[in-house]
């Protein structure tokens, strides 16, 4: 970098009506360093990123000064003219494009042979070749991109971020979709751009990643900014307070489960690819973590144990007072409930209200017998009750679903699935995206209902979370049961055991 | 009181701007038409729009699922046909004969409905495929069982039962069961869940195929009543009786109406009253003397105009939003 970058904030305020989204927020970046910022959903992070991005505007009175200038960012356009690059937490590629193509798509003009249409494809693969060269990323340049892993499409993004001349980063949540092994390349390639001069913004909900990564934290709440400091001065206790002000109180978990009598026996389950062959039991009141790393078959485990993908061999028992039968998927799925990891794709159903949204899952609870005439009244008193119960944060229960936070989203399903009430609740990755807060209070909603008898099976690639609720976990690796650990004996360690083995018995 | 008149406009935004559109239609008319508001020509009118909004009522299910039904006029022409031709088969054509004729021509739409539905819920094939399709088929056995010379004639008394009071009668009940079926009943909340996100019905427990296969069913039920409405003005059936053409006012109704046509969103009710919009033009373009080839370029203006108008509507919302 020839001339020193800076960015400075100065009062920014962002009134939307009713709300003050953001209420004179003044902080300063530093090139060299990674700035994490934290904070709850709603909290403005994303008003702060989108006011930085030129998507919205700011309210009079405060400044934005980049370089030493005082500056506005009307549009998109002039964010990248400031060298202000979003990296997206959902990773934009056009699948049918090679890579070059990708890094280069925005603008394509600059990249034609003189005056003809035609593009001048040497020079831009050096230009992308010489990008990917500083990222440390060794892809082909002429591979199509569905052919990527996510990982490799996230370089893509960053390296676009690049050639458009990019000096001040956004990274939002770049880590959700990514496995263990590919967050620890992102974040080298992060430090590595931050020795580089570059100025890394880094928002995420992962605080582990916070402390590992980021130089200095900015937390916001309500709009406020309510703590910045040197993440070495930090702890994680002090930073929840600055982003909740106050202490979470995690409810300590009793073990709850009924040794005694099994609810449900899986034998033998396989699918067409994945799973294969896992068996296991499931006891009332457990709540039991299943754990595998990204693409080990865990969410196959659960489509196919409930019918939605095909089930090639195995059969499921189930039992309401230790008799266990044979059951159909079918008759299985009226005893359970699935909340899926995709939100947004089998979740929920985004333009309809809450209420409605709750309901579904027993949508015959509340209709006659004979014609099937629906009760509207108790349909919403029973979603109110269910909304104060998981404390769904909302107007009312007509409220749609899509312009509720994640968290909130994801307490609606929560609440959706608590009415039908079911013997078992299957959960995958019930606090993705979910933010501290919450998420500590679907924990403690986990809790009371394993005391009541609820089992749970849940899948979670947090190991901490998953370690923190269980009773017990097994492993699974290439679809495969590898390892079976309780309680007692959670580490890291332990649960790694069964997947070296799983890897060690394939290199044989 | 106030407050909940304004919440009901707020809700009903579509309805009232419709109701406006009738209202302006029926201005224009009575004064440039003599004799337009007299009680034979208003009666008449309403029979008139009967088949078309009745079979729109039909389609509106399978619209909200996100599905489409294209061969309503086919399966209509093809049911009527085949009802006929069992009510023709006799010597003396007795009432007995005419109800169970009807009763059959209804199992016939039912059938065809079912043939659809099947091919779309279970084998998951394309709606606009298996539909085209359908409509193919359909008016080829209409114009097979229909014959060459067509079928003869009904006895009066047919066309004196279903006459236009009793056809009118149809065009307000059938449409307000079918709307409370949608808006009130469990099956109906399904269809809209269904409509809304398919994955996450299937995940919420709820049957998706069964209610897809039953909404294709109702079409095709819908067009086998409409059928018969048809019978009794023709008194007898053709194949010819439901025209390729008509699924365009039939859709055009719907989305005029509101329905969304990728499904979650409409209601019977306000894709009736599109089909009111719908016959009161081709009767405006009819009366002005408009030339065909005009009232087909300014109906289909008009469509793309409905249509223009919920996608800004959307774009604008999305904006807002952001």
């Amino acid at each position: 970098m020839e001339k020193k970058l800076s960015l400075q904030l100065n009062n920014i305020s962002k009134t939307f009506p009713g709300v003050k989204a953001l209420s004179d927020v003044s902080f300063t970046a530093n090139p060299g360093e990674v700035l994490g910022v934290v904070g709850v959903n709603g909290a403005g992070k994303s008003t702060m990123m989108n006011i930085l991005g030129g998507l919205l505007q700011p309210d009079k009175g405060g400044s934005i000064v980049i370089n030493g200038e005082n500056v506005k960012i009307k549009n998109p356009k002039e964010a990248e003219e400031l060298g202000i690059a979003f990296i997206q937490q959902e990773v934009q590629v056009f699948d049918t494009l090679n890579v070059f193509e990708n890094v280069l798509a925005s603008d394509f003009n600059k990249w034609t042979k003189g005056k003809t249409p035609f593009l001048n494809k040497k020079d831009m693969k050096a230009e992308v070749k010489k990008h990917l060269d500083a990222l440390d990323c060794r892809i082909d340049l002429e591979a199509p991109a569905y052919s990527l892993t996510v990982g490799e499409k996230q370089m893509i993004q960053i390296a676009r971020a690049l050639s458009q001349g990019g000096q001040i980063l956004l990274f939002d949540e770049p880590t959700a979709s990514l496995s263990d092994h590919e967050t620890a390349k992102l974040f080298e390639i992060i430090n590595n751009l931050k020795v580089q001069g570059y100025i890394i913004f880094y928002i995420s909900h992962y605080l582990d990643e916070i402390f590992e990564l980021c130089d200095r934290v900015l937390a916001l709440r309500d709009g406020n900014k309510t703590g910045e400091a040197p993440v070495v001065e930090l702890s994680k206790e002090q930073l929840v307070n600055f982003m909740l002000g106050h202490l979470v109180e995690g409810a300590e978990r009793k073990d709850a489960r009924d040794k005694d009598e099994i609810v449900m026996k899986a034998q033998n389950i396989s699918g067409i690819k994945f799973p294969k062959d896992v068996s296991f039991d499931l006891h009332r009141g457990e709540i039991l973590g299943v754990w595998g790393l990204l693409g080990s078959g865990r969410s196959e485990l659960f489509n196919t144990l409930l019918g939605i993908d095909k089930k090639t061999d195995g059969k499921v028992l189930f039992g309401k007072d230790g008799k266990l039968e044979e059951v159909t998927h079918k008759q299985l799925y009226k005893h359970v409930g699935y909340l899926t990891e995709g939100r947004h794709h089998d979740g929920l159903f985004l333009d309809m209200p809450i209420s409605k949204n709750i309901t579904s899952s027993v949508i015959g609870r509340f209709a006659s017998k004979l014609l099937g005439i629906l009760n509207t009244k108790k349909e919403n008193e029973e979603s109110r009750t269910l909304m104060k119960q998981v404390n769904v944060k909302a107007v009312d229960e007509n409220m749609i679903v899509s312009k509720l936070s994640g968290g909130n989203q994801q307490k609606v399903i929560i609440s959706k699935w608590f009415l039908k009430n079911p013997d078992i609740l299957f959960m995958d990755e019930p606090t993705k995206g979910v933010d501290v807060g919450a998420k500590t209070e679907i924990q403690n909603l986990i809790f009371e209902k394993s005391e009541n008898g609820m089992s749970f099976v849940v899948i979670s690639s947090e190991l901490e979370e998953i370690m923190n609720i269980c009773d017990r976990i097994i492993v699974i690796a290439e679809g495969k049961l590898v390892g079976e650990v309780n309680r007692e004996e959670f580490s890291k360690e332990a649960l790694m055991a069964g997947i070296v083995k799983q890897e060690e018995n394939d290199e044989n | 009181m106030l407050k909940k008149i304004k919440l009901f406009g707020q809700r009903n935004k579509q309805l009232l701007g419709m109701l406006v559109a009738i209202a302006g239609m029926i201005v224009v008319l009575s004064l440039t038409v003599e004799n337009f508001v007299t009680w034979a020509n208003i009666t008449n009118l309403l029979a008139q729009v009967a088949p078309i909004a009745i079979m729109a009522a039909g389609v509106t299910f399978v619209l909200i699922t996100g599905g489409m039904d294209i061969s309503c006029p086919a399966v209509m022409a093809a049911s009527s046909v085949i009802g006929v031709a069992f009510m023709t088969s006799f010597e003396v054509i007795t009432g007995v004969h005419l109800v169970i004729g009807c009763i059959i021509l209804l199992l016939a739409g039912a059938f065809f409905g079912l043939i659809n539905g099947a091919a779309i819920a279970k084998l998951k094939m394309v709606p606009l495929v298996v539909t085209l399709s359908m409509m193919t088929v359909a008016t080829g056995l209409a114009t097979v069982v229909g014959g060459g010379v067509g079928l003869p004639v009904l006895p009066s008394s047919f066309s004196n039962f279903f006459n236009k009071y009793t056809v009118i009668g149809m065009l307000i009940v059938i449409p307000a069961i079918l709307d409370f079926i949608l808006t009130g009943t469990s099956f109906g909340r399904k269809v809209y869940y269904i409509g809304n996100k398919e994955e996450t019905a299937r995940v919420s427990g709820i049957n998706t195929d069964n209610i897809i296969l039953t909404v294709y069913v109702i079409a095709g039920v819908c067009a086998a009543l409409a059928g018969i409405i048809n019978t009794a003005s023709l008194a007898t059936a053709r194949a010819t009786m439901g025209p390729q053409g008509q699924i365009l006012d039939i859709i055009s109704a719907a989305v005029i109406g509101g329905v969304a046509v990728n499904g979650g969103r409409g209601r019977v009710r306000d894709a009736v009253l599109g089909a009111f919009l719908i016959v009161g033009i081709n009767n405006v373009m009819n009366l002005l003397g408009v030339s065909d080839y005009y009232t087909t370029l300014i109906k289909g203006s008009i469509i793309i105009f409905a249509m223009g108008i919920s996608s800004f509507k959307n774009y604008y919302l999305a904006r807002k939003a952001a």
